[in-house]
């Protein structure tokens, strides 16, 4: 029960301050950082030892849930599921492969490849399927600011670990 | 190791996803907008407080000055009106009306990823329907792309996915403009037509979504050097930071 509490409030949060953003004129993607939160925290777990194998199956729920949200916060269901179901099981994949200790060098340049990633899927489909005129200098800001934004945030939430 | 079964699950979703994409963009099905707006109103409440307070004085003294220029205007004006009037009576030519369907407040800047948009305070109980014009006293800004009950959604004209049907003002030639970002992009005017800097661009009314007269914006710049046809660039005359009220007309 407190473990849900927990990520309810984070997730009601992290969509406060997004929108928050947005009010301001900054387009960011945290959402993308929930999913990188709950990888660090499902695979590297400070109290326990570290689950040999642990299943797949709850983080790509959780990414399916905040793909869910995104989408409908923007109107149009499931492009964010592709996006953030791809890249949150690709992050998966390179967290169960790499054991040794991350550097904080190496996890800023995870962020930034895993937001990119994310928001190119989502782009790409939004583009692809809706025929939604976008000039490509705006795009490539959006994207790039989105990314670079989580950089410095993606490692406050992830200092120490793993 | 990827998992098979997390494999098979992550095809399914994204098989699942790619359906219900396609079908919405078909037009088939479609879901309604979160709107957070209700959630932070309380916060964009108290930002509107804080600068309304700041400008308060400055803006009494700025309507005072606008008050007695317009009264001195229509003053000239009203004499103007009335032989307007009677030369559209000698050309048997119906005097129009943009029927103003209500006043809108802007709210906040749209949640849009890729579309730019505002949000108004004025939705379907106040009569507003989906491609409504949207204008404010310096001219169009925008349509309406989705209806609530108590607030809108308007795309202004500067994004790419916005067209309106014109015309130049002085020179009466139509053609088609764009957003483009941070300004418009007037298109398919042909090269031997004589544009200049600052005319003005109004709607032609041909796209039977805006009413004709419409002023939208002035002529920047101008290339004649690619294709067939010139390179326009328009300032909207209404700047997109500077949207505080706006009206809601009926689509012609």
């Amino acid at each position: 029960m407190r473990l849900i509490s927990k990520w309810f409030l984070l997730i009601l949060s992290t969509y406060l301050i997004q929108n928050l953003l947005i009010l301001i004129g900054i387009n960011t993607n945290l959402s993308f950082l929930l999913i990188y939160f709950f990888i660090i925290e499902y695979y590297f777990p400070k109290d326990k030892q570290r689950n040999i194998a642990p299943s797949d199956i709850y983080p790509l729920m959780f990414f399916i849930l905040i793909g869910f949200m995104d989408d409908l916060l923007q109107g149009i269901w499931g492009p964010a599921i592709i996006s953030k179901s791809i890249s949150g099981f690709l992050l998966i994949n390179l967290t169960n492969q790499l054991f040794f200790n991350w550097t904080e060098q190496f996890k800023g340049t995870v962020i930034f490849i895993f937001t990119l990633l994310d928001e190119i899927i989502y782009s790409g489909i939004i583009i692809y399927f809706f025929n939604i005129s976008i000039e490509p200098l705006i795009l490539f800001k959006q994207i790039i600011i989105g990314a670079l934004f989580n950089i410095p945030l993606g490692l406050v939430i992830s200092w120490g670990r793993p | 190791m990827i998992k098979k079964l997390s494999l098979l699950l992550l095809l399914i979703i994204v098989l699942l996803s790619l359906s219900l994409i396609n079908y919405q963009s078909k037009g088939d099905l479609s879901f309604p907008k979160l709107n957070t707006n209700n959630f932070f109103s309380p916060i964009i409440h108290t930002k509107n407080i804080i600068k309304d307070f700041f400008n308060l004085k400055e803006e009494n003294e700025k309507l005072k000055r606008q008050l007695i220029e317009i009264i001195l205007q229509q003053k000239s004006y009203s004499a103007l009106i009335e032989e307007n009037k009677r030369l559209k009576e000698l050309l048997g030519l119906k005097e129009r009306t943009k029927n103003i369907i209500t006043i809108a407040n802007v709210i906040s800047k749209g949640s849009n990823k890729f579309i730019k948009t505002i949000w108004i305070d004025k939705g379907s109980n106040h009569g507003i329907k989906k491609d409504y014009p949207v204008i404010t006293h310096n001219g169009l800004i925008g349509k309406v792309i989705s209806v609530n009950a108590n607030n809108s959604e308007v795309i202004l004209i500067t994004d790419p996915n916005f067209s309106v049907a014109v015309r130049i003002d002085r020179t009466r030639v139509e053609g088609i403009l764009s957003g483009k970002g941070n300004n418009c992009v007037l298109k398919y005017i042909p090269l031997e037509e004589e544009v200049l800097t600052g005319d003005r661009i109004v709607t032609s009314g041909l796209d039977e979504i805006f009413p004709e007269g419409l002023l939208v914006g002035a002529v920047k710049s101008i290339d004649k050097k690619k294709g067939l046809f010139q390179v326009i660039e328009v300032i909207p005359l209404q700047p997109e930071n500077k949207i505080e009220e706006v009206a809601v007309i009926k689509k012609e």
